[in-house]
């Protein structure tokens, strides 16, 4: 009776070995990848921000501070956000609120469509509002170069943070509340101000500092749109490492908007955690009604036709100019793309597509195994430790592609000069992904109990098989989920991608924006041709994840 | 037969399990009455080899099972919320203990039809969990346990979350089918409704009812924790029916 159980204990003191070994390797890939292409860079930013000669001199702040122009970007940069910020919550409430409250045909189409926007590149962004507001748009303007460009295109971008964000917050609300404020005599509006807008403000808030840190950090819209008459802090940064290769003040300028960025998030995070109201959420949908009456369906038609016309024509013109010939509508731009070299582009623009998809898979491959490793700490483990590394996962949520970009650019020359290698950009984009992939399979992994895989057991299941039947399945399909958002954010990096792509091994963003800066109209058509394989690439991806995606997997 | 003898189980400080024996003729019901918090679900935790005692045995037919891992026991468990797999259907579900034991595929779906039967769900074999009413989500769960044909079953608080009306039409059901099918059951409650015997689906009226094989219930003292520890070693077995 003795032998058995003594041979137990050997094998589970073996297997506690093997795991512990298997628990630090868990740990020590994802931090030394994490390490090395990001923190690394970011110090070394910040070092060369603020010692760029080894000890500390505060000359390119001083530059910083005495040169109009750059005193200028960082004032355009805030008061840009902040105008594109409140704009988009003036539109965006309303729409939620339609979208929460009503229920009317094609209410779920009309969610889905609306976020699409959202998940479009940046260059794409950009591209069609340039055919939507440049000299040959439909609509005879010339918007281009003007912060009227950008604000619309930063609305377009961002509608769907609020209504998202707002909206499902909104539709959780109980309408009994508000309801009682008009039994007790408040008139639709005060019952709306008095009861239900305090009610929603974190779900605004929240919102408006999401938009907020986008807008703060845009960069291809405005590289595009803006040109550099209208630059950002992260244009400007992009420009003095680039054109006038002056690392010091970029550095300087990448420190300034870091500080920025971790005001507001921090600011954020004290904001949350006073909120203490305590509400009666309930089950969504139970709140939406018919609209009744003309006024209820002239508001609801009035969003409705807003949404169209704000989210649907820019990438319907842009689709048209990719068919516009000068004989009329064609696919010649499409032909055009395998072509030798135009504009700006040592290779033919099919290359860019090639070159994309690679990286791409590359960098799906490197942000889930990674992140799923890092995963399985930030789940599994408790304490301090695994909360810091969950925190450290995060940062480069934080961190503009820009930064990141930089960063990898001044940073990683020695010991292997990884800048000039082609692995640099997926591992770059894949930095990017990480978060989305931790923030996708952590509540997951969190939310697999301990029963299941003791009902497994006790139905007969080995330890390696409940690990399989239950584990695997639904880490599976989160790490799918994941595998589509790195896919599409790949696809679509611009930020970190221009500092690292060289014009002979271009992606499609940074092709798009060659392209687009060189006059033409052929290049243009081909930017335009570019552009809709972009988005409909980003759209394939996207529509995987919703098809995996069955109930809510994840936070994203 | 299953046999418990002496079972202790220690969560840091708190003993939750005190010298606890008990013993269980083949093809008996057994209902274990306490308040919350007195160690039932510890108890059928250790029975399942789910948690290792501190000290005693969980034997079957004279066997000591102490060092086999939950997976060759032969036993079957309802939790007391169901734990069903999200990721599986309800057919998937029931067909889990069958895969394990590595039945051929026309085995086990027959095998699958019939207890769905059974329970009265069948034709939901591709229904998603999700959809389920918590009733239908219960009858899942029993027929997920009763598929690979265990030689003990246990119950932990299996109708805790059911309605009154609900819990007494499945009560009479699970009667039937255990009546049927002659297995060795375990079944903890806490509720005071039916350890008084007030309650329609009291453990005595329940376990009468299952068919004329003896069975009985524990009586609950204030709770098993105080109970064993005060007297551990002058306890009278546990229930013998």
């Amino acid at each position: 009776m003795d032998r058995p159980v003594d041979r137990h204990l050997a094998l589970s003191e073996s297997r506690r070995r093997a795991g512990r070994l298997g628990a630090i390797l868990l740990v020590v890939i994802p931090v030394a990848f994490l390490g090395y292409f990001f923190v690394y860079p970011v110090v070394t930013i910040i070092v060369t921000g603020l010692a760029p000669d080894g000890r500390l001199d505060l000359a390119p702040f001083e530059t910083i501070f005495s040169r109009p122009s750059l005193l200028g970007v960082a004032w355009f940069t805030l008061w840009q956000a902040v105008a594109s910020t409140l704009l988009t919550l003036l539109v965006g409430i309303p729409g939620a609120y339609v979208l929460a409250r009503y229920d009317f045909p094609g209410r779920r189409l009309v969610r889905a469509g609306v976020t699409v926007p959202f998940v479009l590149p940046t260059v794409v962004v950009g591209s069609a509002f340039l055919a939507l507001l440049g000299p040959d748009g439909p609509l005879g303007v010339d918007l281009r170069r003007t912060v009227w460009a950008i604000l619309i295109a930063h609305v377009f971008f961002n509608y769907a943070v609020v209504v998202r964000t707002v909206g499902t917050y909104w539709e959780r609300l109980d309408p009994s509340l508000e309801q009682a404020a008009r039994v007790l005599g408040a008139s639709r509006w005060r019952a709306f101000r008095e009861v239900t807008l305090p009610l929603l403000r974190p779900a605004i808030a929240s919102a408006a500092s999401i938009v907020f840190l986008f807008t703060f950090t845009s960069f291809g819209v405005i590289l595009i749109l803006g040109g550099l008459r209208n630059a950002t802090i992260e244009v400007e940064i992009w420009r003095q490492a680039t054109a006038l290769v002056n690392f010091p003040v970029a550095a300087a300028l990448a420190v300034l908007q870091l500080a920025g960025v971790s005001a507001i998030l921090v600011a954020y995070s004290r904001y949350q955690q006073r909120r203490t109201h305590q509400f009666r959420l309930q089950a969504a949908a139970a709140a939406a009604q018919r609209p009744v009456g003309t006024r209820a369906w002239l508001l609801v038609a009035a969003n409705l036709g807003f949404m169209a016309v704000l989210l649907g024509t820019p990438l319907l013109v842009l689709v048209q100019r990719s068919l516009r010939t000068s004989n009329g509508i064609g696919l010649d731009f499409y032909r055009g793309l395998t072509q030798h070299a135009t504009g700006g582009l040592f290779v033919p623009p099919s290359t860019a597509i090639f070159n994309s998809l690679r990286f791409a898979l590359v960098a799906t491959v490197l942000a889930v195994v990674i992140g799923l490793l890092a995963s399985a700490v930030v789940a599994y483990r408790r304490g301090f430790a695994a909360r810091s590394f969950d925190a450290l996962l995060m940062l480069p949520l934080g961190t503009s592609a820009v930064t990141l970009g930089f960063g990898i650019l001044i940073a990683l020359d020695a010991p292997i000069d990884l800048r000039s290698s082609v692995w640099i950009i997926p591992i770059a984009h894949s930095l990017v992904a990480i978060p989305f992939v931790v923030r996708t399979a952590v509540p997951v992994m969190r939310s697999i109990q301990q029963r299941l895989r003791e009902a497994a057991a006790v139905l007969g299941a080995s330890p390696g098989r409940v690990w399989r039947e239950v584990d695997l399945p639904l880490i599976a399909r989160a790490g799918l989920v994941g595998a589509g958002f790195a896919f599409a954010v790949s696809l679509g990096e611009f930020g970190a991608t221009s500092f690292l792509a060289l014009p002979t091994n271009p992606t499609l963003p940074t092709a798009i924006y060659r392209l687009l800066s060189q006059p033409g109209t052929a290049t243009f058509g081909r930017a335009m041709a570019l552009s809709t394989l972009l988005m409909i690439g980003t759209g394939l991806a996207v529509l995987l994840i919703e098809r995996v995606r069955v109930g809510e997997v994840g936070e994203f | 037969m299953l046999d418990c003898r002496d079972l202790s189980v220690r969560f840091g400080d708190h003993l939750a399990l005190a010298g606890v024996d008990l013993m269980v003729p083949t093809g008996n019901v057994v209902a274990v009455i306490g308040p919350s918090g007195c160690g039932k679900t510890t108890l059928l935790r250790v029975i399942a080899g789910l948690q290792r005692p501190l000290t005693g045995t969980v034997a079957w037919d004279g066997e000591n099972l102490n060092a086999i891992p939950p997976h060759r026991r032969g036993f079957g468990m309802m939790f007391q919320d169901h734990a069903l797999f999200p990721h599986r259907t309800v057919a998937g579900n029931v067909d889990f203990g069958l895969k394990m034991t590595g039945s051929p595929l026309d085995v086990r779906r027959s095998r699958v039809e019939e207890v769905l039967e059974l329970v009265g769900l069948g034709g939901y074999d591709h229904r998603s969990i999700a959809d389920l009413s918590g009733g239908e989500q219960q009858r899942v769960a029993l027929a997920r346990t009763l598929a690979p044909s265990p030689r003990l079953i246990m119950l932990d608080e299996p109708l805790g979350s059911l309605d009154r009306a609900l819990r007494d039409r499945l009560i009479g059901e699970m009667r039937g089918i255990f009546a049927r099918l002659g297995i060795t059951v375990v079944y903890v409650t806490h509720d005071q409704d039916e350890a008084t015997g007030s309650s329609s689906c009291a453990p005595e009226r329940w376990c009468e009812r299952a068919g004329p094989r003896s069975c009985g219930a524990i009586p609950a003292p204030s709770s098993w924790r105080a109970c064993s520890a005060t007297a551990p070693s002058s306890m009278p077995p546990w229930l013998e029916a």
